[in-house]
Order: C-alpha cells, then structure tokens, then sequence
C-alpha cells in the first residue's frame, strides 16, 4: 500500500516524519490505510531534488525503480535542500510547492496497483546555512544516516541552485560518505526548455545596466542624447533576455565579493597564461616537435554554470591544455605535453576557480588527483 | 612618435604576413574544423591589425571596426562548429 | 635616442609578433586539428594580447584605451570559448585525436 508523507521545514529529520504523520495523504486509493503486517526490509532510497527539467522523469523513474526494479526499496524519501537563512522564504515557499507537486506525481507514478511502498517529501536544511558544496553533501549524508538510508539516486540535472548556484559532484561525494549512488537515466526533452527560465527584477535591472554601460562606454559621451537612445536600447535589450542571459539570483553583495576576488585570480591566470605560452613555443618551436598529446578526462568540483565556464576557458587559455568537452562537472581535456597533464591534474586553476566563486576555504580542496581521479585515459 | 607609429605599422605588416601563411592550412585542411580554427586565427589577425592601424594612425574611430569584427568572427566560429555537427543546442 | 615608453611599446609588439609567429607556426606543423587548436586558441590569444596592449599605450589614456582594453578582455573570453566549440564539434564528428603512437605514419 501506498502512503505519502510530506513534512517541510524540519531540520530535524526524526521529529519530523512524526510531527508529520498526521499529514499523510492516501495516493493510489481513495482511502488512507495504514502499513499494517507489510514485511519491512528497511531498505530506503533518497532521491535529492530541485527545479529541474528532468525532475519529472527521474521521480518517475524512482517510483518505478523502487516498486518493480532489482533492489526494491520499501520507502522513497524525496528531500529538497533549501536554506531560508540564504534563499529566503519566497525560495521555501517554491521548495515546498515543488515537494507537494513531486507527491502528486510519485502518486500518479504508483498509480492503482497500491504497491507497498512509502512516498516521503521533506524540506530539509532549512535552518542551516547552504553555501558551498561540501555542506549539501553533509546534509544530504546526515539526512541519510538519520532515516538509515544507504541508497541514493542522483536527478542528472538536480541543482538546488536557483537561489544558490551550487551542483555538487554529490555522486562522488555521496559515495566517499559510504553511500550507494547512482544517477537516474533519464534526459531532459528538449533543450529548448532550458534557455528560458524564471528570472527577477534583479536580473532585469542588472542587465539593463550592464547593456547600459556598455553602449554610453562604446558611445563614448554623455549627451542627452545618447542617454535617451541607450537607456532605450538597455530596455529594450533587458527586455528580451533578462531570463535568458542571466539565470543565477543576483545578490550584490556576493557578485562584488567574486568580482574582487576575480582581481585576485586574473593576475594569477595571466601568469599562468604567459608561462604556459612559453612552454607551448618551445615545443612548436622545437625542431623534432616533442608533443605528446593525450585526452584526460576527470571530473573538477566546480559546479553551476558560470563557475564551470570559467574553468573551461582558463584550462583552454593556459596552453597545452584544451577543453574538448564539458558534460556537467566531467572535463574532456586535450592535453599537448606530459608537463600540462601534470600541471592540470595538479589543479591549480581549479582551486583558483573555486576561490573566486566559492571564497578561500573551497580554495583549498583536493585537486583532481588528490580526488583520486587520475585523468581515466581515453584510448 | 614616429619610431612608434613605424613599429606599429611593421607589427601590422608582420601580422598580415602571417595570415597569409596560415592561409596554407585554410586551404589544405584537411577536415572543415581544420578550416575553422584556421580562419578564426586570421579573424583575431585581423582584429590585431585593425587596432594597430587605429593606433598607428591615431584614429580611435577605427577601433569600433575592429570590435565589430572580433564580435563577428567569435559568431562565426561558433556557428560553423554549430552547423557541423546534428547535436544541436544553442552552444 | 628611445625613451622607456617607446621601448615598452615595442617590447610588447615584438612579444605579440613573437606568439603570432608562434601560432602560426604550430598551425602548421601540429599533427592534428585538436593539437592545432592549441595554438590557435592561446598562443594567438597571448599574441594578440601583447599586441592590443601595445596598441593601447600607444593610444595613450582616454575612450580608446578602453576600448582596446575591452577588445581585450573580449578576445580572452572568446577564443577559448571558440577553440573548444570547433574541437567539440571535431570530437562529436568522431575524429580521433592524433597520439605519440602515429608519429612516423607521417602527416
């Protein structure tokens, strides 16, 4: 028998589900039964989940998975991880709203059959503070660890990044903390989907600026007219690609933070840069061209999109190094010589990356290898 | 300033030069992306050239061509290697 | 007689010549497009930086000089971004990229 229980807001897993249980809802029959004599193996699967295009199918697929698939699980516990404390309440409100429509579906998914098996939704994190990656993955593996949940399935494009714009590798993570993951096979329809998304006044307004700046800097004077026809063109601009061009939430405080520390790192690019050039003349240069070229794979712990492209481009300015393919946190790299493989393995941009977007504690996590990734050579 | 401007036109010339050499690779490939990499090599050229022109001529108008160009060149790669595989999506 | 300024005018110009010449060089010899994008994407982006920089000073202060800077700034983020979009689309066409093991095939 099916039973779904939703409870939001309680960081405290185990008071929750009992603070809840009175809000069960029947799904699959019009009557609420309770377990009774059902034989309870215990086994629980957790399904972490936010906004996403592949949000719908990967319930589905957990439904499906957990009634009829090889390991039958006897509970799914869908948990969003949301901070008030960073997101604030309009992002909790929505949280919640995506948890109860995550029920219905998980409802429409187990549809007549009844089977026995138990849909929970739970808002978790509520009162903690969500920044960096490393505190999702501790909620996640404390939730885990509370309800006794060994399983995990991963939504691929799970990212409880509207307000905070952070997409663990929690595959890997989640495993080092003992779990068994795995990443639901379901893609996203189109990706079409994608390029429109919900948007504020926030990017509106920064955008409007931002174009606004940049037409009277290439206009190159201030007259009345000019100001006229730009704030004009800025308008018109914000108006077509405000949630297009800008996704993440815009909060000033952390975009000046990133922006000075971007100063930080633009030295230390360049110098990375002019050094590397260096070496790739020597080896164009040099007449038996000793080149060694080898693509390497492995998996960087940025994540969310603007941190991820800037790591692709400062890998593919640093020569010898060049980014073929991004799927995610999963860099396809192209490397010249034996000496950038090292280099980029080493992780130095990485770290540089993270510090910029994420501050100086995430500055000084493992690089790939210390991950034990050691590029897994393609053939 | 004269030493500058000639420097500047000489750097102007050298890179045209280059351009042309590399033309070589344009037209023998062998595969498109070749081609693309290629080209896009003579567009940021280009770009050089223009900014040192304006410079070496003290024409800061000349300057916005050269923006508009790097702009053009950056869309053109991007929607040949778009246009070359069926994979589809924006970038 | 040359003074500082002049001299690093012309340092820069000759360091951008240099890495041009560089890029234009591995253009032609690398074995394969995915080594050739190497070259193209940051040794003429190094190039051209110097070279923009040069231009730049020679500017002196003021709009242009912005916008040389902001030519700058542009170039640095897109070409990268355009290596690595002709090098997926290589990569999703299936072109294998050149290894040690083909030397001696021949080009």
């Amino acid at each position: 028998m099916a039973l779904i229980r939703t409870c939001h807001g309680h960081h405290d897993n185990s008071d929750c589900c009992q603070l809840s249980s009175g809000r069960a809802r029947p799904v699959g029959g019009p009557v609420a039964r309770d377990r009774g004599g059902a034989t309870v193996t215990g086994e629980k699967l957790l399904v972490p989940v936010s906004e996403s295009p592949t949000l719908r199918n990967t319930v589905a697929y957990a439904v499906r998975n957990a009634v009829e698939g090889e390991d039958r699980y006897d509970a799914v516990h869908f948990v969003y991880p949301a901070s008030r404390r960073v997101a604030g309440e309009e992002y909790i409100e929505s949280a919640r709203e995506l948890l109860e429509r995550v029920a219905v579906w998980a409802g429409e998914d187990l549809g007549e059959d009844d089977p026995d098996l138990t849909v929970e939704t739970e808002l978790i994190g509520v009162d903690d503070y969500l920044f960096s990656p490393g505190d999702y993955v501790d909620l996640l593996t404390d939730y885990a660890r509370d309800e006794g949940i060994e399983a995990v399935l991963l939504d691929p494009e799970f990212n409880p990044g509207e307000n905070t714009p952070l997409l663990p590798p929690l595959e890997a993570e989640l495993e080092r903390a003992g779990l068994v993951v795995e990443t639901a096979p379901v893609e996203r329809g189109t990706r079409r989907d994608r390029l429109v998304r919900r948007a504020g006044l926030g990017q509106f307004v920064l955008l409007a600026a931002l174009s606004y700046g940049f037409y009277l800097l290439i206009g190159g004077s201030l007259a009345a007219f000019d100001l006229v026809t730009g704030a004009i063109s800025a308008a018109i601009v914000a108006t077509v690609l405000w949630r297009i061009s800008l996704t993440g939430p815009v909060r000033p405080g952390q975009l000046v933070a990133r922006l000075a520390r971007m100063l930080v790192f633009t030295p230390y690019l360049l110098y990375e840069i002019v050094v590397a050039n260096l070496h790739v003349a020597y080896v164009v240069l040099h007449p038996s061209l000793p080149i060694d070229p080898e693509v390497v794979e492995f998996d960087a712990a940025v994540w969310s999109e603007i941190p991820v492209t800037t790591l692709a481009n400062s890998i593919t300015l640093t020569p010898g190094t060049l980014t073929v393919d991004v799927t995610r946190q999963h860099f396809t790299v192209h490397t010249l010589t034996e000496s950038s493989r090292e280099d980029l393995l080493d992780g130095g941009l990485e770290r540089a990356v993270r510090f910029v977007f994420y501050g100086r504690a995430a500055a000084r996590g493992p690089g790939p290898r210390e991950r034990g990734d050691d590029g897994g050579e393609e053939s | 300033m004269t030493l500058v401007t000639d420097a500047l036109l000489v750097a102007a010339g050298a890179y045209v030069v280059l351009s042309v050499v590399i033309l070589y690779r344009i037209v023998r490939g062998p595969t498109m992306q070749d081609r693309v990499i290629a080209v896009n090599v003579v567009g940021t050229n280009t770009v050089v050239i223009i900014a040192l022109f304006a410079a070496a001529l003290d024409s800061p108008g000349v300057l916005d061509i050269a923006l508009v160009y790097a702009l053009l060149n950056f869309l053109m790669s991007i929607a040949i290697s778009k246009f070359t595989v069926e994979r589809g999506g924006v970038m | 007689m040359v003074t500082l300024y002049e001299g690093a005018i012309i340092a820069l110009l000759v360091g951008g010549v240099f890495f041009g010449i560089v890029a234009a060089v591995g253009l032609l010899r690398l074995p394969d497009l995915y080594t050739r994008a190497h070259g193209a994407s940051k040794t003429d982006t190094l190039g051209a930086g110097l070279s923009l920089a040069a231009a730049a000073a020679a500017l002196g202060s003021g709009l242009p000089t912005v916008k040389v800077v902001l030519l700058l700034v542009f170039l640095f983020l897109t070409n990268p971004t355009a290596a690595h979009a002709i090098t997926r689309a290589a990569a999703d066409q299936g072109i294998e990229p050149w290894t040690s093991e083909d030397r001696g095939d021949g080009e």
